[in-house]
Order: C-alpha cells, then sequence, then structure tokens
C-alpha cells in the first residue's frame, strides 16, 4: 500500500519534471533563434516593408516621397515600351547567361568527376577560386580585355581580322560575358552534384548491353543529370536576373536592366517610389522563376521521375 | 538479491505503447541479453535504462535506488554503441580518458586506468591513434574500454556486433564474455542475431511486441520454450500434426502421425489434432524398414559438419539436420524412400 | 582512336574554359606592372611604381581598413548567431519552423539593390548614419544564409549517438555541446565564417546605398574610382586583394584543408 502511494508521488515528480522540461526546451529553441530572429526582423523585414509601402506613394520632388496613395508606379512600369524594353532585357541576359553557363559547365563539371583523388580536389578549387575574388575586380579585369583598345581588340585587329575595333564593352554581349564568369561556379557544382550521384554500374549495364560511350552518355548520364542542370539554371537565372555589380560596370547607363533602373531611380532621380516599384516588380521575377521551379519539380517527383 | 529491476516499465510513441509494463530482474554480475525482432522494444528499454528515453510509466531501480528520473549524466552507466560512436576528434586514449576527466579523477591515476583499460582490451600501444585510424573491431574495442574505464554500475550493449564481420564477430563476443566475467560487471546485451544470445548470455530476455515473452538461461529457451513465439524466434523448427488415438490416465497419451505411434507424457483428447514443433537436428534417419515416420528425401545440403536433408512427408516439408559423423550423406540418395524417427520428449506442444 | 578523339577533345574545351576563368584576374595582376600611365594588356615595361604610388592614395588604405573591419565584424557575429539559429533549427521543434527557416533563408532570392534602397530608406527614417555598425548590420544580413546552410548541413549529417555516449560517460549539456559538438561540426562553422567574411569583403551592393563620404568600403571606392579614372592605381589595389585572398587560401589550407571547406558546402 506503503509503496503504491510511494509510485504514485514519483509519477507525479516525473510529470512535473516533464513539463518543466518541455517549457524549459522551448525556452532554449527561441533563445537560441532570438538575435537572428531580431536582426531579420528589425532590418530586414521592416525595412523591406517599408519599403513595398513606399512603391504605392506618389512621388515628390522635393522629398522624394509624396503623401498620396497611387498605383501610378507599377502602372507606369507595364505601360511603357521603354521600361518593359528594360524588363526584357533583364530577362533576356539571364536566359542567355543560363544557356552559356550550362554550355560551357557541362564538360567542366563532366571531366572533374571523371578526375581522381588529387587532380579532382584540384580543379574544383580552380573552379571554385573565382568565388573567392571580389567582384568588383574580375568586372574590371573584363573592362581591360574588352575595352576598345583592349585586349581582344588588340589581337583581333593584330591578326587583321578586323581594321577599327569592335564595340564590345558596355553591350549585353559584355555583360553576358562577365555574368557567366562570376555565375559559372554554382552551374558547375549542380551539375557536379548530379553526376556524382549517378551509380558507376548503370554506365557499365548501358556498355554492356552494346551502347557506345558516346550513346550512353546522350541515352543514360545526360537524362540522369537533366535535375542538375535544372537547378542550376534557376539558381544562375534568378541571381542573373538580379545582380547588380555585373550589369553596373560591364553594362553601365548603357545597358540598363532592373536592378540598375532601381539604383538610378533612387540615388539620380532621387524618385523612391518608383525606384521601389521596380525592385519590388525585380523581386517578383526572381520569387515566380523559384516558385514555378519547385512546382515543377513536385510535380516531376510525383509523375515520372526523373532521378 | 536483484540488481537492476524494471518495475512496470512504459513507454509510449505517438499513442502506440512500445514497451507494455516492462517488468524484469538482474543479479549483479549476471549477462543478460535482450533478443527479439526489430522492433520489438529491445532498444526502446535499453535506451531507458541508459537514461536517453524517458520512462512514461513505471521505475527502473539499480543497486536499490530508483534512477529513472536521473538524467544520462549521472546514472553511472557504461554503454558500448551500435556505431562504437568514438569521439573522432580525440586520440583513443582521449577517448577512454573522456569519462574519468569528467569525474576530475588525478592525472596520473588517469594515464594509469586508462592504460589498463586498453590492456584489458588488447589495444595497448594504439593510444596516440585515432578512432579512423583504426578497424571496426578495434573501434568497439575502444568503445568498450570508455564504457568499463568509468567502473560502471551496470555495461549496455547496444548490438555492439552487428557492425563486424562473421568471424571477428565470433571473435568478439567471447572476448566480450572473458573480459564481463573478470570484471564481474552486470551487463545488458542487446542482440536480434539468436545465435549470439544464446552463445554468451546467463539468461535471455526474449521480447516481442514490447513484451517479454520469456527470461530464462539459453539451455531452457531452446529446449523448453514457454511461448509459441519463442519456439519459432530461437532455432528452426519443423510443424508437424499428429492424432490422439489414446489416452492414460491423463499423463499420457498416444499420437501417431501418418503411421507412426507414439506414447508422449502430454494431456490429449482422444480423436483430437495436436500440432507440435519439431527442431531439425532432433530428426534421426533410417533405411531399413524400421518403426519412423514414411518419408522421401527430396534434396540434400552439405553444410560442413553437418547434412540438411529436405523430406517430404504428404504435401509438406520436413527438415533433419545430421552429423555427418552420425550418418553418412552419401549413404541416402536424393528420390530415396527412409524413416525418420525422433525421441517423442523433442516434441514441443504449440501453444494456441 | 576513337576513344581518344572526343578526350582530346573534351581536355581542349575545359582547357579554355580555364583560360577563361582565369583570363581577367591575370590580366589585372599583370596590367598593374606596366610603366605606362594609362592601362595597357600585355604591361609596356615592368615597374612596381602602381604599388608606391598607392602611399599618396590614404583613401585606399583606409577604406581597406574599414572593409577588413566590417568583414571581421560580420563574420564573428553571423558565425555566432547563426550557429545558435542552426541549432534551434535542427535540433528543436518549435512553432512556424518552416516560416522562420524561410525567412532567414530569404536574402539569397531577394535582390541586394533592393534590399540596399530598403535598408538605407530605413536608416535615414530612425536616423542611423554611415557607420561600421550599420554595414555590419547588412551584411549579418546578407551572410546569415550562407553561415546556417554550411552549419546546418553539419549538423544535419551528425550522429547523435556520439553524444549519447559523452552525456552517458557523465557530460552535462553544456560539457556535451562545447567538447564534443562544437569540435564536429568546427569545419562546417569555420567555413562559415570564411565565406561571411569573404562575402562581406566583396559586397558592394548594399554598402553602395550606406556608405557615406568618410565612411567607403573598398569595393565602393573602387568601384566610384573607375567611374572616373583609367589608371593602373586599381589593377595595383585589386592585385593586392587578390594576393591577400591567395595567402588567405593557403592558410585555410593549411589549417582546415580547402577540400574539407568546399565539401561541407554541398
Amino acid at each position: 500500500m506503503q509503496a503504491e502511494v510511494e509510485v504514485q508521488q514519483e509519477q507525479e515528480i516525473l510529470y512535473k519534471q516533464e513539463k518543466k522540461r518541455l517549457t524549459r526546451k522551448k525556452l532554449d529553441s527561441w533563445l537560441l533563434l532570438l538575435p537572428t530572429l531580431a536582426i531579420f526582423i528589425f532590418f530586414f523585414l521592416l525595412p523591406l516593408f517599408f519599403l513595398f509601402i513606399t512603391s504605392f506613394k506618389t512621388f515628390d520632388a522635393g522629398s522624394g516621397i509624396g503623401s498620396e496613395w497611387t498605383l501610378q508606379n507599377y502602372v507606369k512600369f507595364l505601360f511603357d515600351k521603354f521600361y518593359l524594353g528594360v524588363l526584357w532585357r533583364t530577362v533576356k541576359i539571364g536566359l542567355l547567361t543560363t544557356l552559356v553557363a550550362i554550355v560551357i559547365s557541362y564538360p567542366v563539371a563532366y571531366q572533374i568527376t571523371k578526375a581522381n583523388g588529387r587532380l579532382k580536389n584540384y580543379l574544383t578549387l580552380l573552379v571554385l577560386s573565382p568565388l573567392l575574388i571580389s567582384m568588383v575586380i574580375r568586372c574590371y579585369g573584363w573592362v581591360i580585355l574588352l575595352s576598345n583598345n583592349g585586349v581582344v581588340n588588340n589581337t583581333l585587329m593584330k591578326m587583321g581580322w578586323i581594321d577599327k575595333p569592335l564595340t564590345l564593352l558596355y553591350t549585353e554581349f559584355s555583360v553576358v560575358i562577365g555574368m557567366v564568369h562570376v555565375l559559372f561556379p554554382y552551374m558547375v557544382l549542380s551539375i557536379m552534384g548530379s553526376l556524382e550521384r549517378i551509380d558507376p554500374s548503370v554506365i557499365r549495364a548501358s556498355q554492356n548491353l552494346g551502347a557506345s560511350p558516346i550513346r550512353t552518355f546522350f541515352s543514360v548520364v545526360l537524362p540522369l543529370t537533366l535535375p542538375g542542370i535544372f537547378a542550376g539554371s534557376v539558381m544562375v537565372f534568378s541571381l542573373a536576373v538580379s545582380s547588380f555589380v555585373t550589369p553596373a560596370i560591364l553594362g553601365g547607363p548603357q545597358v540598363k536592366v532592373m536592378s540598375f533602373l532601381t539604383y538610378e531611380q533612387v540615388t539620380t532621380m532621387l524618385n523612391w517610389p518608383y525606384g521601389s516599384a521596380i525592385g519590388f516588380l525585380l523581386i517578383f521575377i526572381a520569387t515566380i522563376t523559384i516558385v514555378v521551379y519547385s512546382k515543377l519539380l513536385t510535380r516531376s517527383e510525383k509523375g515520372v521521375a526523373i532521378q | 538479491m536483484s540488481y537492476l529491476c524494471l518495475e512496470n516499465v512504459v513507454k509510449t510513441f505517438d499513442k502506440t505503447e512500445v514497451v507494455k509494463k516492462m517488468n524484469l530482474e538482474i543479479k549483479k554480475g549476471e549477462l543478460v541479453s535482450f533478443l527479439g525482432p526489430s522492433g520489438c522494444g529491445k532498444t526502446t528499454t535499453l535506451n531507458m535504462i541508459a537514461g536517453f528515453l524517458e520512462v512514461d510509466g513505471g521505475r527502473i531501480v539499480v543497486d536499490g535506488k530508483p534512477v529513472h528520473l536521473l538524467p544520462p549524466n549521472k546514472r553511472e552507466m557504461g554503454m558500448v554503441f551500435q556505431n562504437y560512436a568514438l569521439f573522432p576528434h580525440m586520440t583513443v586514449f582521449d577517448n577512454v580518458a573522456y569519462g574519468l576527466k569528467l569525474r576530475k579523477v588525478p592525472k596520473g591515476e588517469i594515464r594509469e586506468r586508462v592504460l589498463e583499460a586498453l590492456e584489458m582490451v588488447r589495444l595497448a600501444g594504439y593510444e596516440k591513434r585515432y578512432p579512423k585510424e583504426l578497424s571496426g573491431g578495434q573501434q568497439q574495442r575502444v568503445s568498450l574500454a570508455r564504457a568499463l574505464v568509468i567502473k560502471p554500475k551496470v555495461l549496455l550493449l547496444d548490438e555492439p556486433l552487428s557492425n563486424l564481420d562473421a568471424k571477428l564477430r565470433q571473435e568478439m563476443r567471447e572476448e566480450i564474455v572473458e573480459i564481463q566475467k573478470k570484471v564481474g560487471i552486470t551487463t545488458i546485451f542487446v542482440t536480434h542475431d539468436q545465435e549470439e544470445a544464446l552463445a554468451i548470455s546467463d539468461r535471455i530476455a526474449v521480447m516481442y511486441e514490447g513484451r517479454i515473452e520469456q527470461m530464462d538461461t539459453p539451455v531452457e529457451i531452446y529446449n523448453h520454450p514457454k511461448t509459441d513465439f519463442v519456439s519459432r524466434f530461437i532455432g528452426e523448427v519443423n510443424q508437424i500434426q499428429g492424432q490422439v488415438v489414446e489416452t492414460y490416465n491423463g499423463q499420457q497419451c498416444k499420437i501417431t502421425f501418418d503411421g507412426y505411434e507414439q506414447v508422449i507424457s502430454k494431456l490429449g483428447v482422444k480423436d483430437s489434432v495436436m500440432n507440435f514443433y519439431l527442431r531439425p537436428e532432433k530428426i534421426q534417419l533410417a533405411q531399413t524398414n524400421r518403426e519412423g515416420l514414411h518419408v522421401k528425401l527430396e534434396r540434400k545440403m552439405f553444410l560442413g559438419a553437418k547434412t540438411r536433408y529436405i523430406l517430404q512427408f504428404k504435401e509438406k516439408q520436413l527438415i533433419a539436420d545430421i552429423s555427418n559423423t552420425v550418418l553418412n550423406p552419401d549413404l541416402i540418395k536424393e528420390g530415396q524412400d527412409v524413416y525418420a524417427v525422433w525421441n517423442p520428449e523433442e516434441l514441443l506442444l504449440v501453444k494456441k | 582512336m576513337r576513344k581518344v578523339l572526343p578526350k582530346a577533345g573534351l581536355n581542349l574545351f575545359c582547357l579554355l574554359v580555364y583560360i577563361f576563368l582565369a583570363a581577367p584576374i591575370v590580366v589585372v595582376l599583370l596590367s598593374s606592372l606596366t610603366t605606362t600611365e594609362y592601362i595597357v594588356f600585355p604591361p609596356k615595361g615592368i615597374t612596381l611604381r602602381w604599388y608606391t604610388e598607392l602611399l599618396d592614395h590614404p583613401e585606399f588604405m583606409q577604406s581597406f581598413t574599414l572593409s577588413i573591419i566590417v568583414a571581421f565584424g560580420t563574420a564573428i557575429i553571423a558565425t555566432f548567431i547563426g550557429t545558435m539559429a542552426s541549432i534551434a533549427v535542427v535540433r528543436y521543434e518549435f512553432k512556424l519552423k518552416t516560416a522562420i527557416v524561410q525567412l532567414v533563408g530569404s536574402p539569397l532570392l531577394i535582390p541586394s539593390v533592393v534590399f540596399g534602397v530598403a535598408l538605407l530608406q530605413f536608416y535615414s527614417w530612425i536616423g542611423i548614419a554611415a557607420s561600421p555598425i550599420a554595414l555590419v548590420i547588412g551584411h549579418i544580413i546578407l551572410t546569415i544564409p550562407f553561415v546556417m546552410r554550411l552549419v546546418v548541413a553539419s549538423l544535419v549529417g551528425f550522429d547523435r549517438s556520439i553524444e549519447q555516449a559523452a552525456m552517458n560517460l557523465g557530460a552535462g549539456s553544456f560539457k556535451v555541446f562545447f567538447q564534443i559538438t562544437l569540435p564536429m561540426i568546427k569545419s562546417g562553422v569555420i567555413a562559415g565564417a570564411i565565406f561571411a567574411f569573404i562575402t562581406s569583403f566583396d559586397d558592394l551592393t548594399v554598402a553602395l546605398f550606406i556608405v557615406s563620404t568618410d565612411v567607403v568600403t573598398l569595393p565602393v571606392r573602387i568601384y566610384t574610382y573607375m567611374q572616373y579614372q583609367y589608371d593602373p592605381i586599381i589593377t595595383s589595389v585589386s592585385s593586392i586583394m587578390i594576393l591577400l585572398t591567395f595567402v588567405l587560401m593557403v592558410v585555410i589550407e593549411r589549417v582546415l584543408g580547402v577540400g574539407k571547406v568546399f565539401a561541407s558546402k554541398n
């Protein structure tokens, strides 16, 4: 009888301890999150929210932001040929960058995955090292290479292929070149990931069934790496459309893209509402890409598996 | 006098009871195996004893003191994990010394005890190595030394041999028993390998669906399984049916297996059908027309020391394992008619 | 023959890509040595003149120091609070977890320009002037996603039984964290810190909106300088930065092994 009472008491203590532990656990997790969450709410969410509000305000020549509410900023953008042209150019540069990145990344990723041991490490490092060097400096290198008396033009003229320098710098061409250079490592990493996941016995099976190496590549390897290409493309495209440094240095005001337009509206025109509206349209494009991507991904996982 | 007791211990995950009112008593210095298929609750029970999972009811008592409310770091139990769980950033010496350092043991003594422990697991000279420089078996020895060096009250082994290859597994299990007997530590050994459990345990707790089906010595478990599950889980069995022909004063009855008549000391009802289990190694084969069950040899498999005979009996199969020194496997040809005989004492009645 | 040809083609193609990758960096390094008053490649003659000339431009030195301070501050704070948040995300269950994870990952999706503009507006409204701290706050937000990705990755693959082993041997939760968990996720944490440092040091977009005339980070300084000037002084500054990166990489390699850093990135 007494033992039973004891057991009951113990159970009660146990229950209380458990409850205390659970609340402490909850508290622990919030304490761990608190600093990050606080910074994000105050210096990320709140500023973006205010900027979103600004994008619905009228322009005031004195203070930049007027007091009236309006949809005019968005309407102006979406019904103006010039601005739509900028939008189209941004998307076009993003698509071109993605396409070129795929074409030059795939062989490199393939070569690195095939390499073994030390060589593989060094090649990976070589491909990733540009990520560590300042983007401003890398773009500057392209300025030196592509300018009117730059390396490329000088070489072409010496060879006698052209008689006056080509306009390479401050064109869509130079922006795409610079972007590919900057974003290339992301694509390589993504493709490498999917190449490494391929079970080598699948390739052996294909060859065993009589397929040549080239046939094996196109009918087995390439389809299996499509998800990697796809993921890399989404990453490269969304980074390309939102990047600022490369188009600013290699395109300048001659090759206006959305990010540069935002910067220009805010810093030189001081038209904050319009700049904000352009910025949010840019966010919209980047987000749409990601959302469509994840929708497609879940669908492909449900239906015919790519992987 | 029991040293480690589980009293009505319960564990619930998402409203399913995975351990149901478990009671268990282990004597000091005893090696007890928890044996059962995966999902039987053996690892859950072990984790509750170690303190990694909290009990949802009941008590765990060690050496007369309840421990189920203590956090794992206060329970004084040594544990050896399935994947060894060595600290990868520490040398062998530091791994073994870790528990002693936490107990603020003086430096000189730490050294002495660590070296002694490594000596015991035959790893002297490996102090400066890192875990990744050791083989699986060596890692397991370090893990054992690390658990034992703190002189825990209870040693818990969570499927410690399952990541080793077959030969090493046998070596290691003998070594574990040897060390366990030398140190005299109360030990719980979780395994799903019945051969392992039979070989090393003082007693085995056979678990199934969160309950202990039977807890007994290996010999008892094997020869006198108390439940249907235990008979099927431990060792291999043939299932045969016999018909009661006669009963004698309630103590014995005569049974016929398709003409092979035997008197067994079990209670039976005349004309009823009884189900039995029969272990393959308990069956003998005779070629001559002696009293026995008439079967046909369908196939035989040479297994080294013994041969497995697969016998056809009506539409059913019967398996017999016979040592090659007892019966020359070349003697009987496949397709030949033979007689299967067994001692009626070896028939295990199926409990419904 | 049939096997050799595609392989040679592949190697040649890759070589061209590697040249493409190295080209702008090599060009910057070499043209910093030119004796001419303007940038030219290949350089005419060899001189270190443009490096000594840097001494007459103390503003570059100031910007360099500022960038280093901001990058250090960012790396330390972002790694510290990012690691804490990663532990919460991996080890605990709490309300709104998905939403919080998405929030702290979103700076990767939001164009930096927009974030820069938003921060500028917010700072000017609440009256925060350009300062190293104002920059560090912006950069923490840019770098937390990287830190958390790397730390979460090293925590997810973490074998909890090693922590259980430590507990079983008598270690309390603080000891388990500092003696076992932290040393084991070290490479992820350090990689996170390095990425945070580099991202902060490299950032032009957000800094461009926050800087004032006397608080200017190096990328902003270089960017504004080259809008108006085209002399080799920029190439010498850039070369120093490239060489510093190189030294940093060698140090990391020695301390950690670069393979490890990047291995944990994937």
